[in-house]
């Protein structure tokens, strides 16, 4: 009973991980029709920023303020420097539809390749702001450590604050209504092009947090953070790609699932569950489990 | 048709002379040549005509590769049997995964394919008979004694790439003129329209990716030949980001295009260690420096000419864009 417990906790910690990836991918999804594997690329490169940072002064939320800073800066770079290029460059022909999907790819090797060239290959290590020693329950000590509590407890900070943002604000108003039916929302007189800039921002700096957390109990590498996004993807496919409660319930559940293999069935079992999952929900429920009736075409 | 084979021959006869004329590396890159000539040909019937994309066509190679090479290591079969079960392989594969992400629109395919080329490494690790990180042998053999002793091991790897490569393109361009390759770009184009005219769209999408995913697999096969082994290192995300960029670079729906695409992913690599060479710090330069390029070439082409480098060249000529 008490593995069953602390596996469930274990897995909130790790799900919210998957929450924020899952989500910076949805916002971008919404707006931009994309799904931005690049998202790896600018978390790492923010997570190295944060490093550099939390390293250099030795205080971990000075990084993760510097991570979310370059994450903000970076999505809204891509989006404003190489997003709106590409549209009005690549608008026919066979590629059209393609284009912007192969170019995100392209941005998530370039991104590698200069993080690559910086700071090396070597792994790097965070120090975590908190004891990663279990608690002691009964006589036992149990995995599940402060640190896991300080990540359940800043992601939810972090969705408290865009879940305020997006219902209660102007901006979020502008961000779902130019998500939603972007000609209209133009028309309603909100500046889309900016908006979307925005939501790339938003989404750059939950990367980075998501980044920032996930290698505060783990190491760094130009590719460490490509396992990340193959979690926050198949969480978004399961809230439908379009919804944002859709996507943090998804991360959870996926959370949860991957560490009672985890802690059930072995290490390597851990990607092939969570690649059996993505193909179950695609053969029984394309649309999401937030799907109400027929979805609106993509 | 009779033409059409009458120049692959053609072309093939030219290969079989430049094979002797040239030194033993450049008869290797151009085995690797032939070898990315059909990985290529794989991304332009599935993107370039079918309109989808995939991000992890290098995993789709691997799974032919281990096709190949389980054939061949277990059953004791000829060579040219290992290769017809790569293609069975990765198109049986393709299929099921094809099933579930192509059948629907939208970006799923692109992120299982990207999902399946990160996650390549932790499945061969999982299943014993696939070898782990060291992967498996892959010998096709000596050439045969009748060649003399001049014949060369690279040698022989080039003649059965190049000749696998030329039965492949023929094979992929007829499929691309026939009713399958008319249907596929209807598709790509309006796939409601295409719906109103009676075609099942969603099984041919999944056609579509089998088919992609055949070629991938030979491709995988040809790859494990030129380097003896299959390994998940061999086929990681490295490799499926240049294929996309060389089919890319020589324009998404153009056939012929492939062996220009070729071409510049045999060459990339030559390029980086030479540049490398000169910066100095040659252990960063060469683990980065061909992925930089590779990717500034994808942004810059990608950006530019999405079509290719052919209809830039057309626009120039007629200054107005027919559409």
């Amino acid at each position: 009973m008490q593995k069953v417990i602390e596996t469930l906790l274990i897995g909130l910690s790790t799900g919210s991980i998957y929450a924020l990836m899952s989500l910076a991918l949805v916002l971008v999804w919404r707006s931009t029709r994309v799904v931005n594997f690049a998202q790896a690329g600018q978390a790492m490169l923010s997570t190295y920023i944060g490093f550099e940072i939390a390293s250099r002064s030795e205080i971990f939320w000075l990084g993760l303020v510097f991570a979310i800073a370059a994450g903000a800066l970076v999505g809204a770079g891509v989006d404003y420097f190489f997003m709106r290029v590409l549209f009005k460059h690549a608008t026919s022909g066979p590629a059209a539809v393609v284009a912007p999907v192969i170019a995100t790819l392209g941005l998530l090797g370039l991104i590698r390749s200069i993080v690559g060239l910086t700071w090396g290959g070597e792994f790097k290590s965070i120090e975590a702001p908190a004891s990663t020693d279990g608690f002691s329950v009964g006589d036992g000590t149990i995995p599940f450590s402060n640190l896991d509590v300080l990540i359940i407890a800043t992601v939810s900070i972090i969705l408290i604050a865009l879940a305020y943002i997006f219902q209660r604000t102007n901006l979020g108003l502008a961000l779902r209504a130019s998500a939603y039916a972007p000609e209209i929302a133009q028309l309603a007189g909100i500046r889309t092009a900016r908006t979307r800039t925005i939501g790339w921002s938003i989404a750059g700096a939950v990367g980075g947090v998501a980044g920032m957390l996930v290698t505060s109990n783990n190491f760094l590498s130009p590719y460490s953070l490509d396992l990340l996004l193959v979690f926050g993807f198949i969480a978004a496919v399961i809230g439908g790609l379009e919804s944002m409660v859709g996507s943090v319930i998804g991360a959870l559940v996926l959370g949860i699932g991957l560490t009672f293999i985890l802690n059930y069935v072995g290490t390597s079992l851990v990607f092939i569950g969570g690649f059996s999952v993505l193909i179950l929900v695609l053969l029984i429920k394309p649309d999401g489990i937030m799907a109400k009736g027929k979805a609106r075409r993509a | 048709m009779r033409k059409k084979i009458a120049i692959f021959v053609l072309i093939g006869w030219v290969l079989l002379i430049i094979g002797d004329r040239v030194d033993e590396l450049r008869v290797y890159q151009g085995a690797q040549m032939a070898m990315y000539t059909i990985a290529l040909a794989s991304i332009v019937l599935l993107t370039g005509y079918s309109g989808q994309v995939s991000l992890g066509n290098g995993a789709m190679m691997a799974v032919g590769g281990y096709g190949a090479a389980l054939t061949l290591n277990n059953l004791g079969t000829p060579i040219w049997f290992a290769f017809l079960m790569a293609i069975v392989t990765a198109s049986l594969f393709g299929a099921l995964l094809g099933a579930a992400a192509a059948r629907v629109s939208g970006p799923y395919l692109a992120g299982t394919t990207l999902a399946l080329a990160v996650g390549l490494p932790a499945i061969a690790n999982q299943f014993a008979f696939l070898g782990g990180e060291p992967g498996l042998l892959f010998d096709v053999g000596f050439p045969p004694e009748r060649f003399g002793d001049e014949f060369t091991q690279y040698k022989w790897f080039f003649w059965i790439a190049c000749f696998i490569a030329l039965i492949a393109i023929f094979v992929t361009s007829n499929i691309l003129s026939s009713r399958f390759g008319r249907t596929w770009r209807a598709i790509r184009g309006n796939s409601l329209a295409a719906e109103l005219c009676g075609v099942h769209s969603a099984r041919m999408k999944v056609l579509a990716f089998t088919v992609s995913s055949g070629l991938a697999g030979l491709a995988g096969a040809v790859l494990a030949m030129t380097i003896s082994l299959v390994a998940p290192g061999a086929y990681g995300l490295a490799l499926s980001f240049a294929l996309v960029t060389g089919a890319v670079l020589a324009g998404i729906s153009s056939l012929p295009g492939v062996v220009l695409g070729a071409f510049i992913l045999v060459v990339i690599p030559e390029i980086s260690v030479a540049l490398a060479d000169r910066l100095g710090d040659a252990d960063k330069l060469n683990n980065y420096l061909p992925g930089l390029i590779v990717s500034v070439l994808l942004i810059l082409s990608v950006i530019f000419t999405p079509n290719g480098p052919g209809e830039n060249l057309r626009k120039h000529r007629h200054k107005k864009p027919a559409h």
